[in-house]
């Protein structure tokens, strides 16, 4: 077994005084993709801002390679080697494609540059969009933007909120052999998805949430053929 | 006559276009319109005559000083004033801005009297060509201007800092989550923009008078220049700026020089209401 390079105890969050999630204890292997399903207004997303520093944890704690940053503002989460893409506003619009990417790596510009050559050589067809405001690019192309400009640091964890959100459904196969080739370079992957039955088949693991707490924890390839998940989550899909 | 005209629209442009990029920053960064500018600039004049006139030193010595110290007040009325009531609504904002303004011009003439004065600077005929009548400090002015467009550019484009800038008016909660310090980057524009509202200040008492209301009576075209620029883009208030100088100048060809003040609340009214985003600003979409 691998080490778990984020690992999540006991962690209650929510909005003022609401608390969303609760008793919410997770670990992402490292290197590996860990997927989270469930309902609408199960909890993913804030589980999620609230890993990222978004939000305040309540409680509880949440470990990057070790070190404990609950709580930090996500000025302080993006230099502990993990990095956040949330689901919507996820570029500066006004801001070229090149210009991206460098607020990426804001944290440490003397990476930069190599850092840069690196995601296009991962994403080429950034490489003829590196002038254009990101504003002015598809759904799918700002997608790609999102991801390079979080792989900037090169993070050893990426969250991912709802990737496949507002894509095309060929875009959304793109978009998840995108989710499969940063994770082929080592990154550790937690996503959000609302796609259930695809953001299984990429992951390794899967979690299933419900009113706000961790209803499974398994494998992904036992929760696609679990009777349970698929007649409660995957309609008839599978 | 007709060359005249543009002189006087250039340096009216040129008086209004940095002010107007300033405008635009804050807005972008802070989200409201910020009416204090008014009271910015009649402090930032009247800094610069304190230094000039009483206390003797040089002219650029004076505006330096005067550049420093509205970069202060502007960076001190962000903290002191505009942060604690950050989570109030852009008009409430608006209107606390312009209850700012009429401090600062009252402080201004509880010290300095309501007299109109001038800089300690030699009275010199206005160069001539082609029939065209134009001062030094004019000149001056003008090359300020167009100095400053273009070290913003270059800040905004070409280094760190101006990139963040452009990031935390775009997306504040990215520039977060990619690690920027948007509370440093907040007081960066305040005190940047501060300093240009004090440059505006020393050029309308060279071109204009130095009184309480001088900031005031710049405030409206200031505004019609960034909203026709597009509120939030720098660029687009140069440009406005410049427009804005052209329609003044004109208008006095057809109405009595009284009535160019009017110019710039017709523009506003009429950009509200045809195209809110401004001529060069985009629209943007809410979801």
């Amino acid at each position: 077994m691998s080490e778990a390079i984020l690992m999540v105890q006991d962690l209650r969050s929510g909005y003022g005084r609401t608390v969303i999630c609760d008793e919410i204890s997770l670990q992402v292997e490292a290197g590996k993709i860990t997927c989270i399903i469930g309902p609408n207004g199960a909890g993913k997303s804030t589980l999620l801002k609230t890993i990222a520093g978004v939000i305040p944890a309540m409680a509880g704690s949440i470990r990057v390679a070790g070190s404990e940053i609950a709580s930090q503002p996500p000025a302080q989460v993006a230099r502990s080697g993990m990095a956040y893409v949330p689901q919507e506003a996820n570029v500066f619009r006004a801001l070229t494609t090149h210009e991206n990417l460098a607020m990426g790596g804001w944290i440490d510009e003397t990476r930069t540059r190599s850092a840069r050559d690196k995601i296009y050589a991962m994403f080429p067809d950034l490489k003829s969009l590196a002038q254009i405001p990101a504003g002015n690019l598809s759904g799918g192309q700002r997608q790609m933007v999102a991801f390079g400009m979080a792989l900037m640091l090169e993070p050893r964890v990426l969250l991912l909120d709802e990737p496949s959100a507002g894509l095309s459904p060929l875009m959304v196969g793109q978009m998840f052999d995108t989710v499969r080739r940063v994770n082929e370079t080592g990154v550790a992957i937690l996503m959000v998805e609302q796609n259930a039955v695809q953001g299984l088949r990429t992951a390794h693991d899967g979690i299933v949430m419900a009113s706000g707490r961790i209803a499974m924890n398994a494998p992904a390839a036992d929760l696609l053929d679990s009777k349970d998940v698929s007649e409660l989550y995957l309609g008839s899909r599978t | 006559m007709s060359l005249q005209i543009f002189v006087n629209a250039l340096v009216n442009a040129a008086l209004i276009a940095p002010p107007a990029m300033a405008f635009s920053l804050l807005f972008g960064i802070l989200r409201f319109p910020n009416f204090a500018i008014g009271g910015y600039i009649t402090v930032g004049a009247f800094a610069a005559y304190t230094l000039n006139v009483p206390l003797g030193l040089p002219l650029p010595v004076a505006t330096a000083g005067a550049m420093a110290f509205t970069g202060l007040l502007v960076w001190l009325a962000h903290v002191l004033v505009f942060r604690p009531m950050e989570d109030q609504s852009a008009v409430t904002l608006l209107v606390l801005s312009i209850a700012l303004t009429l401090i600062l011009e009252s402080v201004v003439r509880l010290f300095f009297s309501a007299d109109v004065r001038g800089f300690n600077i030699p009275l010199e005929r206005p160069w001539k060509f082609l029939g065209a009548r134009i001062t030094k400090e004019q000149i001056g002015i003008i090359i300020c201007a167009i100095v400053l467009a273009t070290s913003l550019h270059v800040l905004l484009r070409h280094t760190r800092i101006g990139r963040a800038m452009r990031a935390v008016a775009d997306n504040p909660m990215l520039a977060s989550i990619r690690g920027v310090d948007a509370a440093k980057i907040t007081a960066f524009t305040t005190v940047l923009c501060g300093a240009m509202f004090g440059l505006t200040g020393v050029f309308a008492g060279l071109d204009l008078v130095i009184e309480p209301l001088v900031g005031w009576n710049l405030t409206i075209p200031i505004f019609a220049a960034a909203i026709l620029g597009g509120i939030g883009s720098p660029y687009g208030a140069i440009l406005g700026a410049l427009m804005l100088g052209l329609a003044e100048e004109l208008t006095i060809l057809i109405l009595p020089s009284t009535y160019k003040i009017g110019v710039g609340f017709v523009i506003i009214a009429v950009l509200l209401l045809v195209r809110p985003q401004g001529l060069f600003g985009t629209a943007e979409i809410k979801k």
